[in-house]
This record gives structure tokens, sequence and C-alpha cells, in this order.
């Protein structure tokens, strides 16, 4: 077959790869001759060859740096920075086993693990029950206030976050202040190290709620209101009509964002902790970021911080795979499709 | 903040490829014990002897006469503005070559950049070569440079804060590859053709060398101590408070003035300074035997370690401190919230000008030295540079001879021409004079200056008096005359240490540690514990390399 050499069949595969409509459009009985797809499929090809230039130029190419992680890497040896690569000792394992080897990279792992698991119960679904209550606000305009409201804050950095969180809640913050003037001894959450998995998870609520429940209104802005009437006709409840209509109608787009929130479980934040770090001790603070960073970054290890990376990638992938294939035993649709 | 780290972005595809690798190295440490090295540097050390040869003779250039002379790392003081300046340069320094790219930091809004500012085009037409300055962040200077260094990208002239170039992994590396060696250019009476250079101290030429050769142009520091305790004399004056002369005087005063009811606590950071009141060294200390002694051995840490815990056990410390990283103390000690906190010294003149605006009677001090019963206090200090000003490789003797005359204006001293241009710009544009002559910035002055040359070009660092804080000179020559005796000696100056892996790595985690103790997570008795996991987990390795390079050099 004399396939047209065309900057268009270069990108074809990746290109093709990237639209979404392609897994959606009927299977053509006939198959089609490349030619034709092309001459049909051009104006999408061009349109998405941007974009995918971009995916291969700022993610898949530097990916090609995880060569570091096997090597005692030296950005200035060689004439010029891809030298350095090839001239950089190899040393096979032993970032890996540096790594494996160190109990604070296991107590980093626990915690990540431990927020984690606890953000899962206690975070997660709090943007699925704000998403359902603002819906059910009859005024649109009360609806945008209180949404714009509750988004706002993801927009703010962890910086001022905390220093809100501190102003309010801190010793000399505001509550405190006022249970003095009230005669009663003021309570410190900032600096206890036993409650701080529910200061951070609390912090994160505040900030990401409203974000979080974006999704989900998108989602239920999609559910059809003749359900609604129909089975309010039929003599269902405000709680009946939640179970049977609103929450399985979400459910595709909650079960994918649990994945997704799955293998992303070795990733908690980074600044928030390292803020907070002095205040509660490494103990309860140290999360696998903060560790690549003061033991890899501060001490200037960069194929040790490339392959905690890795680690945390690989991690992250079989996570990923593993709930998408539940979901499907599940009956899910899941991340993508069952092939 | 900072970047994330390196590799955290990774793709599907490549993963699939990779992880059967990962598996494979999570089976355990044994199988692969084979085929696999350790990484990370075992360190090395440069020697002082190589180092003194190839600096510049120390030629001293003064114009004026200092109303409070310099000694030593102290730097000159003078108590007015001088009526009448001199030319330092009497020759053009460009030599119509190409415009000179420049990098530097800068902490605040960034200036016009060349072409949209009066003050570069006044500056420009002296030199006779046009500078091109990108101002960056200093605040997050590092990000650019590491880019920048990896990229090899560097522009002919580079300004690196000293502390930037110790965060970069293989610095010494990095130089050899990317600067030009200044050596054959500065080195003994060589430098006599750049008077200026020529008269920066040797202390701070010392650090400019890596791989015994001469690299940089240093910018000296104006003051060599780490730290001061700064508190506030006006409201102790008005409590009817005097400064303590002893740890427990400071205590009994925090004690005193904490009053959480109103928001007001005693003490923002101050473990650093009570070390050095408890006469504890800053990391290493020679032993009578000639060994080095870290100062966890030494028992003054341990006592500075348990006052400061008690500090704050009993409630004397600002809960913002407590509580956050982030802990605003500049602003919680101008505002009254705390009344002591350390802090450089270099903090001193801006915040004293700035506040003393708004509040007439406001008083900084550094609280004066004092140390615990029966023990001497020390302050820890060196003379390393601020800045250092690298030139980029491979531009040809003429070029890098154009550069240096370049810089040599630019460190044109106080009472020049040159120096009140450099610093203030065009009188009548970018400052006005003020009845005792000094110069006042106008609003475009304030806009167009970002110490596009100053930070560049080294120059002897001066202190003079200005209307805002009358005082300041006096006070700030005055507390370094009284306390630069109790300074201790930097035993590796000059030598320049790249410190083994093992070592870097046990600081943080042991940082950690020492926190939970004077938080009150662990008990003042765990010292000894710490510093057992510590001296085992990379501090007696520390130990060795830096004996190693004290003998080396015959210290």
């Amino acid at each position: 077959m004399s396939a047209p050499v065309t900057a268009g069949a270069v990108d074809a595969p990746a290109a093709t790869g990237q639209d979404p409509s392609a897994g959606r459009t009927p299977p053509v009985r006939v198959r089609r001759r490349r030619r034709d797809r092309l001459r049909r499929d051009w104006p999408l090809l061009a349109m998405t060859a941007p974009a995918a230039a971009l995916l291969l130029v700022f993610h898949y190419l530097p990916t090609l740096g995880n060569v570091i992680a096997f090597q005692d890497y030296n950005p200035f040896v060689g004439d010029d920075p891809v030298e350095a690569f090839w001239h950089s000792e190899w040393i096979g394992f032993g970032n890996f086993e540096a790594l494996f080897g160190d109990p604070l990279f296991w107590d980093a792992v626990r915690n990540t693990l431990t927020i984690t698991a606890f953000q899962l119960v206690f975070f997660f679904p709090l943007p699925i029950l704000l998403a359902v209550l603002l819906n059910s606000l009859v005024s649109a305009r009360l609806r945008g206030f209180v949404q714009s409201v509750v988004y706002l804050p993801h927009f703010f950095s962890w910086v001022l976050v905390v220093t809100f969180f501190v102003q309010m809640l801190g010793g000399a913050g505001l509550l405190a202040q006022e249970m003095r003037e009230a005669g009663m001894r003021p309570f410190d959450v900032m600096t206890n190290p036993d409650t701080f998995i529910v200061l951070v998870t609390a912090e994160a609520v505040w900030k990401d709620i409203g974000w979080g429940a974006i999704v989900f209104l998108a989602a239920l802005a999609a559910i059809d209101p003749n359900l609604y009437e129909a089975a309010a006709a039929d003599g269902a409840g405000r709680w009946r009509r939640l179970w049977h209509i609103t929450l399985p109608g979400l459910r595709p787009v909650i079960v994918l964002l649990l994945i997704m929130r799955l293998g992303d479980a070795l990733s908690v934040g980074f600044e928030q902790f390292i803020l907070q770090r002095e205040a509660v001790g490494r103990e309860a603070a140290e999360v696998l970021d903060t560790f690549v960073y003061h033991q890899a970054i501060s001490t200037q290890q960069w194929g040790l911080g490339a392959a905690a990376g890795l680690f945390k990638a690989v991690v992250g992938l079989v996570l990923i795979l593993t709930a998408n294939k539940v979901a499907h035993r599940l009956g899910e649709q899941g991340v993508y499709a069952k092939s | 903040m900072q970047p994330s780290p390196p590799g955290a972005s990774t793709d599907r595809r490549s993963l699939l490829r990779l992880l059967g690798l990962g598996a494979a190295a999570t089976v355990g440490a044994t199988t692969l014990a084979g085929c696999s090295k350790e990484a990370g540097s075992r360190g090395s050390a440069t020697k002082a002897d190589a180092i003194r040869s190839v600096l510049p003779t120390h030629k001293p250039a003064e114009l004026l006469k200092p109303d409070i002379p310099g000694e030593g790392p102290i730097p000159d003081g003078y108590l007015s503005y001088p009526r009448t300046l001199v030319d330092a340069v009497t020759e053009q320094p460009g030599r119509g070559g190409p415009p000179i790219r420049t990098m530097s930091p800068w902490w605040g809004p960034a200036p016009p950049t060349v072409g949209r500012n009066s003050y570069l085009a006044a500056v420009n037409a002296r030199l006779g070569v046009e500078v091109d300055p990108s101002l960056q962040d200093g605040t997050t200077y590092a990000d650019k440079l590491n880019a920048m260094l990896g990229a090899r990208d560097v522009p002919e002239l580079l300004s690196a804060p000293n502390w930037e170039v110790d965060k970069v992994a293989r610095f010494s590396d990095a130089v050899r590859a990317l600067f030009e060696d200044l050596t054959e250019h500065l080195k003994g009476d060589a430098a006599a053709k750049y008077p200026y250079l020529a008269a920066l101290p040797t202390g701070a030429w010392e650090y400019s060398v890596w791989g015994g050769r001469l690299y940089a142009v240093p910018f000296p520091t104006d003051g060599p101590f780490a730290y001061a305790l700064f508190h506030r004399a006006d409201l102790l004056a008005r409590a009817g408070l005097t400064a303590p002369k002893s740890p427990e005087e400071l205590h009994e005063l925090g004690r005193q003035v904490t009053d959480p009811a109103k928001g007001v606590w005693a003490f923002g950071s101050v473990f650093e300074m009570v070390q050095q009141f408890f006469g504890c060294q800053q990391t290493w200390r020679r032993k009578p035997d000639g060994g080095l002694e870290h100062k966890f051995e030494n028992p003054a840490f341990a006592a500075a370690l348990e006052f400061t815990a008690k500090l704050f056990a009993d409630g004397l410390v600002h809960p913002d401190t407590v509580a956050s990283k982030g802990a605003d103390e500049k602003q919680l000690f101008k505002a009254g919230k705390i009344l002591m906190y350390q802090d450089g010294l270099g903090a001193w003149q801006g915040m004293q000008g700035e506040r003393v605006k708004e509040l007439p009677s406001f008083d900084m001090q550094p609280l004066p030295v004092f140390g615990a019963a029966g023990a001497q206090p020390v302050i820890w200090g060196s003379e390393k540079p601020v800045f250092y000003t690298f030139v980029r490789k491979g531009l040809g003797a003429e070029r890098v001879d154009e550069l240096l005359r370049v810089l040599n204006w630019c460190a044109a001293p106080f009472g020049s021409r040159e120096f009140e241009l450099r610093e203030y710009g065009v009188e009548g544009r970018h400052f006005t004079r003020s009845a005792d002559g000094s110069p006042v910035p106008t609003e475009l002055g304030r806009k167009e200056l970002g110490a596009q040359y100053t930070h560049i070009g080294g120059r002897v660092p001066v202190k003079v008096r200005s209307g805002d804080t009358p005082d300041y000179v006096r006070d700030y020559l005055g507390y370094y005359q009284k306390n630069i005796a109790l300074m201790e000696k930097d035993l590796f100056a000059g030598i320049k240490l790249e410190l083994p892996a093992n070592w870097s790595k046990i600081i943080q985690p042991t940082d950690d540690k020492i926190r939970d103790i004077l938080r009150g997570r662990r008990p003042v008795g765990d010292l000894a514990q710490v510093r057992k996991e510590f001296l085992a987990a990379g501090g007696e390795e520390g130990r060795a390399f830096h004996e190693k390079a004290l003998a080396d050099n015959g210290r």
C-alpha cells in the first residue's frame, strides 16, 4: 500500500488516539482505504495536531529524562545538556536501593497512604453532596452566588490557605483571642500532630469543595428532568428520587473520579505539608513529595528524585488499572472502555 | 514555592515498559546489589594554598576619609554625604563591543528594560557600551538559575547569590563548563589594571575560587554576622524594662512582656541566637586534640536547646511562629506583636526607615550580646560574599577585558560621581538633593533603578548616614565593633567544600528531630539519642571529611 507521506499521515496515529469521538462513531462496515479516510478527516487531524505536538514535546519527550533514575546524574558533564545524559555514570538500581532501604521513605509512603485513605472517606463524597445541594436550589441566582463563593478558594495558594487557618484557628488567631476574652482556655488545633490529618483534610475541603462540585453539577444537569417528573408522579419522595435517579445518574462520573483519585494515591499535595511541617513535626507531616524534596532535591540527588517519581507513577498506574478492572467487573464504564 | 520533583510527570506508555523494571527493583536489595552502585558525591575540597596564589593583590582605593573607619570585614561609616564628588574612572570602559547581556537578582517590582529606561540609558552612555540587564525575582532565583545552567545558556555576566550557588548540584562542574577562568586577568598584580576590583577585600575574593582557579568577582558582605537578636527598644523602655544580661533575665523579661490577651508575645524565632549566647559553635569547632567537635557534642548546645524549649513550653513564643513556617515575623515585630526575633542585620535599616515614618518612636536595636553563666558567647559569621559575578566562557581575552573594565566602573567607591550615578541615577531626574546634600530618590528613580549595575560590580561596602535613619550608621558599626572579637573564626574560610551526599542527607531529618524537642514533642533528654543517630547516619562521615579538608590545608 502506498500511503501518502504527509504531515497529516505522520500525525494520524497519535491524533486519532486523541479524538474523543473516535470510540463513539458507529463501526464502518466497509473498510475504507486510508487515503479516503485522510481526505475525509484531514480537518480533524489538523485541529488535533497542535495538541498532539504539545503533548509530544512537553510530555512524551521529557519522559525520556527518566533514565536519570538509573544514573548518578551530573548535568554538567559532556559538551551540551544532551551529552550529560550519556556521560553521567550508570549505576543500575542504586537509586532505587537507596530509596527502598530508607526507613524515612516508608514512613512517608505510610503517611501519604493514610491521608489518601482518610480523604477518600471524608473529603471525596463532600463535593457530591454539595453539588446535589446546590442543584436543589431553585433560584439560579442564589445558586450561582453560592457556587462562586465556594469555588473561589480553589484559586488561593496554599500559603494563603494555611495563613488563613492560622489567623482563624491558631494560637493568636481570631477564635483563640475571642475565647481568651471570654475567659476560656483556647485550644490549638494548628500544632497538634494527633489531629493533623483532620486539619489538612479540613483545609483541603475548604479550598477545593466548590471546585470539585463543578463536574458533578455538570453531570446533574445532564439528567433528564422527565425522570424526576415521572417518579414524582408515581409518588416517589425526595429521598427516593435522590437514591433512584440522582445518584445512578452521577455514578459514571463518581466512578471515573474515584479511579483517577486512586491513581493519584501517592500525591496528597506538597506545599500544604511543607508549610505546616514545623508545627506538627516530621512524623505527622512527612508525605512522599516532601520526602523527595528534602532527601533528593535539597541534597541534589536528581537520580533519587527520579526514582521516587517512577515509583509513584508505577504504583499509580497499577492502582488505576486495578480500579478500572474492578469497575468493569461491576458493570461500570471506568476511565476507558473495555476493549 | 519550589518546583515539583523531576520525573513526577510520566505517561502511561513509558510506564508500561518500566513496569517490569520497577517490579524487579522492589524484589529486594540483595538480588540487585551485584548490578548497582551507590549514587551521590563523596565530597571534595579545594586547597587553600591553591586559592591564595590566584588572588588579586589587594590595593585599597579610598576617595574619602571615613568618619568611622572600618576594620577587617567591618565596612567604613560616613556620617555625612560629600559635597564634592570626584571622577573615579577617567577612561571610558566600553570598547564599542556588542551589547552586554547580564542577569542579576532583584527583590521588588521589575524596572523597565533597556530602551524604556532613562537610568540605563544614562549609565550606558557613560560606559560606552550597552549593558542590557535582565533582572529576575530574587525569591525564585534558584529556579531560573538551575534551568539556565542545565541548558547551558548563560548571559555574558551572571550574578548569583551565594545561597543559591550552594543549592546548585555539582556547581564546580558547572563553573568549569560554563564560565571563564579569570585567573590570568586578575591574579596578583594583574588586577591593578582594574583598580576598584583590586580594592575589594581579599576575604571576599577567597570565596571566588573553584578548583584552584579564580572564576568570579565577589560582591562583599557589608557585615559578616549571620544574625542579630532584634528587640523593640522603644516598647521595652515604655514598659520600664531594660535589656537582659543573662539567659535567666531574658526568660524573665519574656514572662513580663507576654500578654496573650492583648495578642502580644515576647519572642519570634530565637534559637540560633540563643545558641550563640550559650557559646555554641555554628557547626564545627576545633578540639584541643586537633579533631573536630560537632555542636551536638557541645554541652552548650544541650543547654541552649533546653532553654529555648522552655520558652516554647511556657508559651512565650508567638503562636504564628509555632504554627507555620510562613509566619511573617517582620510584620509581627513591626506591629509590636512580638518584641524580639532574630534576623540578618541587613533587615535593620530598611525596617527602621520604613516604620519610623508611621511611628516616630519606633526603635529596633540588636540586643546586646551576653553569655550564659560561666560561658563566653560567640557570634557566627563569615566573610562569604553576598553575590558572585561570573563571565561566560569562550568570549575571547579582549571581550573579557572589556567586561572587567565595565565591572571595574560598577565597583567605583563612595565619594565618586560613578558611585552616585550607579546608586541614585541622574540628579534632578532620579533623585533630588536634600538639605544635607544626600540624594533622595524620586518616583522615577524608584521605578527605574534595580541595582542593575551594583549587583554585578562588587563595590567596597560602606555605611552612609541617611535622614530617615539618623542613628543607624553609628548603631550598626558600634554593634559590630563591640562584638567582632566574639566572632568565631570560620575554620574553612576560603576552602571550597562540596559536601558528601550522606552528610547533606542527614541534615533535614536531624533538624526535624531537634525541632520536635524544641516544640516539646520529644523530651530534651532525647538529644543523646538524636546525636547518636546523627553521627551514625552521616555525621561521622561528615566529621572525617571536614577533618581531612583541614589537614590537607595544613590547618
